[in-house]
């Protein structure tokens, strides 16, 4: 394998056309779960806002071809951190250089396709521009893994923020590496080194 | 190459690369991973291949890879069209006074009380002001002068600069630049750079600026997207400007530039995102590139020649900057230039440290991978290097040593010695002869059980072997964490009380490295971090230290990191700020408390003193919380998951209970009635003779 690798890099800068494609069979070989192929131009009609003007209610026929894929938010996970996207969103989403995915808030909308847009085509404060680099059953697997993550307890419409309000947090990724990570919760540390009880996968 | 293929390359590359990482990562077992690196067939990856270069720069760069990329010439703005600026500036008024005239050299500018000439106040970065207007008998009165709103409620880093009655300051993102009465607090500028957003997604630590540089009637400015600009100090216009790095490799510029021997130095921050590091000296005049060493390379890119004398033999061998490296990685290999310039006129050379290696798994890169995190000693005039010594060979927890270095006189063992001063992230004191490079102590000031001991005789660093990352193992109680047991945040020197004092951090960290593919543009890290509160239970530490006993003299502890820098006065007085919004005055000799003011946002500023046109003394400091630290109270970051912020959550999650972020300048200055009294009669300072 490692040196399969090498291989394609050193040749990829000379046999773009070959290699991309050999590359593209392979992430489909991966993703062949993904037979629902979405029309480009359903996509047009995605809005990044809930304002329509009109009021009028839109539904694009865009789906997410893994929706019932059992296996596309584990498969996302791992891309979620090859491609680096817990770099800039941290381990379980928790945010740093770009911003949470572990609340629920989605500046440009949290439907699958509008996800999915945010990755392909970057956002102007700094989300990179995905699309044309990475394979579309690839940014489904990563959208399916961000709704995972995003489903954080909802016991309010608002949030209070107080050091009475802090209850919980989640068993560190150090810990516990899950597309779940909601449902792995322990009482809020303020800072103090958490508490061990619970871990799993230390070596 | 045309656009499409270009962008064919980079999806053929990133396949090979990343999409051969996820055959791997599904091969693997999930939790638990222990591998030796680059061993076991079919299970992972060997770093050097994952580490190759994507970019399409990289990828057509066949030939002429190991040449200094000289960036695009300086843009002078005469030259194009005359209403063309990079940026705006607003007149707010028409103060056109010619008596004003800035007086001659920053040395000269140093060398008077009532200025703050620069970052550090003067060239060795002491942060020591001669004024004692006020002092440890009438600190306690301390009154709120005036405010202003910067408007962009990110982390405010930097240090205001006082010249002649002018107070200059720069906001985060979008950086813009203003210009104030430093004394009624009237604004006479304001300067709007154009920036690109898309910086903001390549700014590791929030989107922070550390300050303004001054030098002959201009402004020095610093761009988060690498861009450095000239401004004319009185009107605000542009003169000159430069783009020096590019957002699409990662690079961003934080630091606050130095002016010193007619250059303006800047260095790259971006050591997250696998940026190769560099310092580069700009013409004062015109904004072209004097020269520019990088920080890993052949000797040739580091600017090492036949003149570079380092102390210790293990550097005197050629290319370290590529041998101390798998192939090719010190391309992405980090050492950026983020933190603190210093200069000594006599030896005319810049002293500065270079930030950590990429990735931070360092089973990725074995080697000692020179020149990150390493103290350089460089000719001003040409860049060579006269000495080097690399704090933490082989880096293993992000230990960047960017931390100011500063320049005293000091008699050690009753010689008189020439030293530089690092507070090392570390946790090491070093005291070094900056003629040579020697070290000449090394003691530990925070809590450190990472690293057991400097050698002396070799300048190696004696790593605590349970504490080593193994990859995929998660290694607890690392101490200090990622940040060190000192950041950024500058400390100061009395030649009063003969003591440093040191604004830093207690933290420790759980740690667990991981295989992280180079993705040009997008984070380089490898490593999930959690931090902690260290021993005690508190988080910050305000310290003073005696270098030459080489012992702690008195320490406050804080609840949260002391993230600001400091100031220390000939009143006897140090100013800081907390993160929970309080400036604090405390009395230089005894650390007693004097007065505390309670702001509406954390300090992670500079707090700075000067005197106004009216004769007072004021002290003034940035409120606003964020920076790395302080990001979870001024970004969206969900404080329940302990792992945002590279691990900085885990010690900070509490802190939107506290303060979220602000952008107010602050300048207090002690009562009318209270001021002859204590001009007259406080310690017999120089100032007061002056008068």
């Amino acid at each position: 394998m490692p040196h399969a690798n090498k291989f394609l890099c050193s040749f990829a800068a000379l046999g773009a056309l070959f290699f991309a494609s050999e590359a593209a069979a392979q992430a489909h070989s991966h993703a062949d779960h993904a037979t629902t192929e979405n029309a480009p131009s359903d996509f047009l009609d995605v809005p990044a806002t809930s304002l329509i003007p009109g009021d009028i209610k839109i539904k694009p026929g865009v789906k997410n071809p893994a929706a019932e894929d059992s296996g596309s938010a584990q498969r996302g996970m791992k891309y979620f951190a090859n491609f680096n996207c817990s770099g800039c969103h941290a381990a379980n989403g928790g945010g740093g250089m770009g911003p949470a995915l572990s609340n629920r808030a989605f500046i440009y909308g949290d439907e699958p396709e509008q996800i999915y847009l945010s990755i392909a085509q970057g956002r102007p404060a700094g989300m990179p521009a995905w699309g044309t680099v990475l394979p579309k059953p690839v940014i489904w697997d990563l959208v399916s893994y961000i709704r995972s993550i995003s489903d954080a307890p909802n016991p309010q419409w608002g949030s209070t923020t107080s050091l009475e309000a802090f209850t919980i947090e989640q068993v560190p990724a150090e810990f516990k590496e899950t597309p779940d990570p909601w449902k792995y919760t322990e009482p809020f540390s303020f800072g103090q080194q958490p508490r061990p009880k619970k871990a799993a996968g230390e070596g | 190459m045309t656009r499409e293929l270009r962008a064919i390359v980079v999806f053929a590359v990133l396949c090979a690369t990343g999409l051969l990482v996820v055959v791997a990562a599904h091969a693997q077992p999930q939790d638990d991973v222990q591998n030796e690196p680059g061993t076991s067939e079919g299970s992972s990856i060997p770093a050097r291949e994952l580490a190759n270069p994507v970019t399409p720069p990289q990828a057509e760069d066949t030939a002429d890879d190991t040449a200094p990329e000289v960036d695009p010439p300086a843009a002078s703005v005469e030259d194009e069209q005359d209403e063309t600026q990079h940026g705006e500036t607003a007149i707010y008024s028409n103060d056109t006074d010619d008596a004003a005239k800035p007086a001659s050299g920053l040395e000269a500018l140093s060398a008077d009380p009532k200025q703050w000439p620069m970052a550090g106040r003067d060239y060795g970065l002491t942060r020591f002001s001669e004024l004692n207007e006020i002092n440890i008998e009438n600190a306690g009165r301390l009154q709120m002068a005036w405010t202003f709103s910067l408007g962009t409620n990110r982390g405010q880093e930097a240090a205001p600069l006082i010249i002649d009655n002018v107070l200059y300051v720069v906001g985060p993102y979008p950086n813009r630049v203003f210009a104030l009465d430093a004394t009624t607090g009237e604004l006479k500028w304001m300067y709007t750079p154009k920036p690109n957003p898309a910086a903001q997604g390549v700014a590791c630590c929030d989107v922070v600026n550390r300050g303004l540089a001054y030098n002959d009637g201009r402004i020095f400015l610093n761009t988060l997207d690498a861009h450095t600009v000239a401004l004319d100090a009185k009107t605000g216009k542009e003169i000159w400007y430069i783009k020096l790095g590019e957002i699409n490799r990662g690079e961003t510029i934080t630091m606050a530039p130095l002016a010193a021997a007619g250059k303006v130095f800047v260095g790259n921050s971006g050591g997250e995102m696998g940026v190769r590091g560099w310092l580069t000296a700009l013409d004062q005049e015109t904004g072209e590139i004097a020269w520019r060493a990088y920080s890993t390379g052949p000797d040739e890119d580091v600017l090492i020649g036949d003149d570079f004398e380092p102390y210790y033999d293990h550097y005197k061998e050629k290319d370290l900057g590529v041998s101390s490296w798998p192939p090719d990685h010190w391309k992405n290999g980090g050492g950026t230039v983020w933190g603190w310039v210093s200069y000594d006129p006599e030896l005319n050379l810049v002293f500065y440290g270079t930030a950590n290696p990429g990735p931070w798994n360092s089973n990725q890169r074995p080697g000692d991978n020179l020149w990150t995190t390493t103290l350089f000693a460089r000719d001003a005039d040409t860049g060579r290097a006269k000495w080097a010594y690399q704090v933490n060979p082989h880096d293993l927890w992000d230990y960047d040593e960017i931390n100011e270095n500063i320049l005293l006189d000091l008699e050690i063992d009753g010689r008189a010695r020439k030293v530089l001063v690092h507070v090392g992230r570390n946790g090491f004191m070093y005291v070094m002869d900056r003629k040579t490079g020697e070290i000449i102590s090394a003691d530990k000031y925070g809590n450190t059980n990472s690293i057991e001991r400097i050698d002396l005789e070799t300048g190696r660093p004696i790593e605590n072997e349970s504490m080593k990352p193994e990859l995929g193992k998660v290694i607890r109680n690392v101490c200090p964490a990622s940040p060190g047991a000192k950041d950024w945040q500058p400390s100061a020197w009395s030649p009063r009380t003969k003591l440093l004092y040191v604004p830093h951090q207690n933290l420790c960290m759980n740690f667990k490295t991981s295989e992280v593919g180079y993705i040009a543009g997008t984070p380089f890290v490898g490593a999930t971090v959690d931090m902690y509160a260290g021993p005690g239970g508190h988080r910050g530490e305000f310290l003073a230290w005696d270098p030459i006993k080489r012992e702690k003299v008195w320490a406050i502890k804080e609840h949260f990191p002391v993230w600001s820098g400091t100031v220390v006065t000939a009143g006897d007085v140090a100013f800081y700020g907390t993160m929970d919004r309080w400036f604090k005055a405390v009395n230089a000799k005894t650390g007693e408390l004097l007065w505390k003011f309670r702001a509406g946002s954390g300090f992670i500023g500079q707090p700075v003193t000067y005197e106004g046109s009216d004769g007072r003394q004021y002290v003034a400091i940035l409120s606003g919380v964020g920076g790395w630290s302080g990001a979870v109270a001024a970004a969206e970051i969900d404080p329940r998951v302990r792992n945002g912020a590279l691990g900085f959550t885990g010690a900070m999650q509490d802190l939107p209970a506290y303060t979220l972020g602000g952008s107010e300048l602050l300048v207090f200055a002690i009562p009318e009635t209270d001021r002859a009294e204590a001009r007259n009669t406080y310690g017999g300072g120089d100032h007061a003779a002056r008068q």
